[in-house]
């Protein structure tokens, strides 16, 4: 039978993956506890899975390395070799290889990578000598030929403590020939009242004419050689020459010098080098087998509601009535619930990317001569799969600006009367329905002054341009706002903090950043849980239908016209409660505003009142806009589709979806309005302005 | 049919090992570590295990001690699952009662050979 095990190549590369992501924060924490046996088994069983894996698929150069790391692993785990700054560096060093081999599959017969066979050379270099692989011994050649065995087999008493019947090595002893004669020895078998039924008293005597080798015959005792004494002779070879013994295996050892000497690459090298492959957005999910099966019990829950209104339709009479709308009512709850946990499958916690940062935090510190510690706080906290993809980024480049930027030198963080330890922190939490990312530092902050005369100097902002010190903080993330000549090699591939939060926007969230200079800065991402379902609430614009969604929306304010304060080419406010907050007229936002005034001057002209339209405050991050809507039409889940396939990105749209009467609608995004609405502080004649410019047709499809 | 029960905390070589088992036409019931094959073993009877040595919680060595004495389990096949070069860890699980072992990376048909070969 030929099984094909090909099928498992791309969950053992995910699995292989996350075993290495195990072994490099393992190694981290070895640093500060460099005997825990806990930890070095930990590790040592990550690169014994993968090496048992690779094998299977064929993957050679993976399986030698990693045996290789295996044995350092397990000098390590039995305490020969010390756990040093040396060999963890070594050790690594080795998981960044591990996760390149991983991530560019290996091509049969494809030779050693190099920065592999140098790390390997490095890690032989740190092994005694006779740790080195060496190849295994060819088995000898075999007379072929009519044996004639003559087979003596003792089991030891304890056989039976293996497991091992007897009976079935016979078996397999006759599966290899013919059977002439076979004695069993009886003689050691006790009295009754003695006989112990664990134990085993007999022995045999067996003849067997047989094609196969010696070597195969033994091999029936392969597995209980300590606990039987088998004498084999070959009664048919007795006049035969032995055959020669093999050759001793050629020594033959990839030699040290003949590698070439290989700069180890840079921190700064390796993600680059990566390949989102193994985690792309085609890829696999692992899904807890309890998740699946309360999914499976609401599916049974579904299908009886469904067979239940079935059959009261089926015989329908108007006393029904009532138990059919609680069979509804079940159905939509079940719906609803369903709808949830088959989105939670997706849901990841955002640990395993959280501590992916110890690693880069360690670099920077070793790079830079700078002590810095990394601490993660909600890890446990999940979060649509996509986006856990879409964080990486920029939540990298945010980790390495704190560690370089951020973090003083020792000397100076003495100087100013702070502990010599930078200290990060990276926390996860819930708020309000939304998923919160935090991470902050104690290092140098950022000083507003000159946030503020770089972007008047890159013409971001003009002199007259009157901007609290919160907005200006913000500028840090307009495009062309930080160059790349000014990042540093190690926080820099040229990614700038505008990317960051285009990735963030992407996913429908908001960045926000504080800092107080001398004492640190703090970053905020806010993002909603997932991309596809939200509670959304229904709008009416003109004759357009629009969908809010509910968790921005702080509340609904009845709007006369007098109450809309406009603001000298800032736009238009309403002061509610004391607070002013900018308006955005989605009518104009729409480009409906001729439709909308035609039909308001005729409403007027037939005196009638204007006041019926509403402000919807929605808040986005930090920021409250108000939304003037013409009219509330209710609240519903919606599916979100995206415009991308056919429209591209839409401005202040995050999608489409189709409503119950099959009309579309568009869905706000309402992150992405407050930030136009933000802009329009710095540039005059967009979006809000009144009278300047023509409104952002964009959305009217 | 045969049940086998399959203990590895390495998901991709469980899985390998059910897959090419339940083709031999035999029926599988998997665990992740010691302690977790023991409490399946509490419902379900099986007539061999074939177990990973290096595991979290409860390991192979372990395990097959705790198996042996169990009454059900005393004179059943247990096989190991194990590396080449990990001559030490074969001999204790041989002297815990080990009946064989499997070399990984495994090999299907071996596999299913070494089965056929300790199984009555």
């Amino acid at each position: 039978m030929k099984i094909d095990l090909s099928q498992f190549r791309q969950t053992f590369l995910q699995e292989s993956a996350e075993h290495v992501a195990a072994m490099e924060s393992c190694l981290l924490q070895l640093r500060s506890a460099p005997g825990d046996s806990e930890l070095l088994n930990s590790i040592f069983r990550a690169a014994h899975s993968i090496k048992g894996g690779a094998g299977s698929f064929a993957l050679t150069n993976l399986a030698h390395f990693t045996h290789q790391l295996e044995n350092l692993l397990d000098r390590l785990r039995s305490m020969e070799m010390q756990a040093t700054e040396e060999v963890i560096a070594v050790l690594l060093a080795s998981v960044d290889v591990l996760h390149r081999m991983l991530d560019t599959e290996e091509a049969p017969e494809a030779p050693m990578p190099p920065d592999a066979l140098e790390l390997q050379q490095r890690i032989a270099a740190l092994l005694p000598s006779e740790e080195r692989v060496a190849p295994a011994p060819a088995a000898p050649p075999e007379a072929v030929g009519e044996h004639l065995y003559k087979i003596e087999f003792r089991p030891d008493r304890e056989l039976f403590s293996s497991g091992t019947n007897p009976i079935v090595l016979l078996r397999n002893l006759a599966a290899l020939g013919s059977v002439r004669h076979c004695q069993l020895h009886t003689e050691e078998l006790p009295a009754l009242v003695d006989l112990d039924t664990a134990q085993c008293y007999l022995s045999w005597t067996m003849e067997l004419a047989s094609a196969c080798p010696e070597s195969e015959v033994r091999e029936v005792f392969e597995f209980v050689e300590h606990l039987v004494e088998v004498r084999i002779q070959d009664l048919a070879a007795a006049v035969r020459p032995e055959p020669l013994p093999a050759p001793p295996p050629a020594a033959k050892e990839a030699s040290p010098a003949a590698a070439p000497a290989l700069a180890r690459p840079g921190p700064g090298a390796q993600p680059a080098a990566k390949k989102p492959v193994a985690s792309g957005e085609a890829g696999s999910i692992r899904v807890p087998i309890e998740k699946v099966d309360r999914l499976i019990d609401l599916v049974g829950e579904l299908v009886i509601a469904n067979v239940m209104t079935a059959q009261m339709v089926e015989t329908f009479e108007p006393s029904c009535l009532p138990r059919l709308r609680d069979a509804v009512a079940a159905m939509e709850r079940s719906t609803r619930e369903l709808h949830e946990r088959v989105m939670s499958v997706r849901m990841l916690p955002v640990g395993t990317l959280f501590h992916r940062y110890n690693r880069t935090v360690y670099d920077i510190a070793q790079a830079t001569g700078k002590q810095i510690r990394l601490e993660i706080a909600g890890e446990e906290t999940e979060i649509d799969k996509s986006m856990l993809e879409l964080l990486g980024d920029p939540l990298t480049h945010l980790i390495r600006n704190a560690a370089d930027h951020g973090i003083e030198m020792p000397a100076v963080r003495l100087a100013a009367g702070k502990p010599v330890e930078g200290l990060i922190k990276l926390k996860a939490f819930h708020r309000a329905g939304r998923v919160v990312i935090e991470g902050s530092d104690d290092g140098a902050g950022v000083d507003v002054e000159k946030v503020r005369a770089k972007a008047l100097a890159r013409g971001l902002i003009g002199a007259e341009t009157q901007l609290s010190d919160e907005q200006t903080i913000m500028l840090i993330f307009e495009p062309g706002f930080s160059t790349q000549e000014e990042v540093s090699s190690l926080s820099g591939r040229g990614v700038g903090m505008d990317v960051v939060k285009r990735n963030v926007e992407q996913m429908h969230g908001t960045v926000h950043f504080a800092s107080v200079k001398g004492q640190g800065s703090t970053i905020t991402i806010e993002l909603p849980l997932t991309l596809a379902i939200l509670e959304g609430l229904l709008v009416r614009v003109a004759d357009r239908t629009l969908v809010l969604p509910l968790l921005s929306v702080v509340e609904t304010v009845p709007l006369r016209p007098a109450e809309i304060v406009p603001v000298a080419q800032q736009g238009e406010v309403v002061v509610i409660r004391g607070e002013s907050i900018p308006l955005l007229r989605m009518s104009r936002f729409l480009g409906l505003e001729r439709e909308d005034t035609v039909a308001e001057a005729a409403t007027e002209a037939a005196g009638g009142e204007i006041h019926r339209r509403l402000a919807v405050i929605v808040q986005a991050g930090q920021r409250k806009i108000g939304l003037v809507v013409d009219e509330l039409l209710g609240q519903q889940q919606v599916v979100g589709k995206s415009l991308k396939r056919n429209l591209r990105d839409v401005a202040g749209l995050m999608g489409a979806t189709i409503l119950g009467d099959g009309c579309v609608a568009p869905i706000v995004d309402v992150a992405s309005l407050a930030a136009l609405n933000l802009f329009s502080f710095q540039k005059s004649g967009r979006v809000n302005s009144p009278g300047a410019g023509k409104p952002q047709p964009t959305a009217a499809a | 049919m045969k049940r086998v029960m399959v203990v590895d905390d390495a998901v991709t070589m469980r899985q390998m090992v059910s897959f090419t088992l339940k083709k031999g036409g035999y029926e599988v019931v998997e665990a992740e570590h010691g302690q977790e094959a023991l409490e399946k073993l509490k419902s379900v009877s099986v007539d061999l295990v074939i177990t990973d040595l290096n595991m979290p919680v409860m390991d192979g060595i372990t395990l097959i001690q705790n198996l042996r004495k169990m009454p059900s389990m005393k004179s059943k096949p247990i096989l190991m699952l194990t590396t080449e070069g990990m001559a030490a860890k074969k001999e204790q699980g041989k002297a815990a009662g080990a009946t064989g072992w499997v070399v990984k990376p495994f090999d299907p048909d071996k596999l299913l050979q070494t089965l056929a070969k300790v199984l009555p």
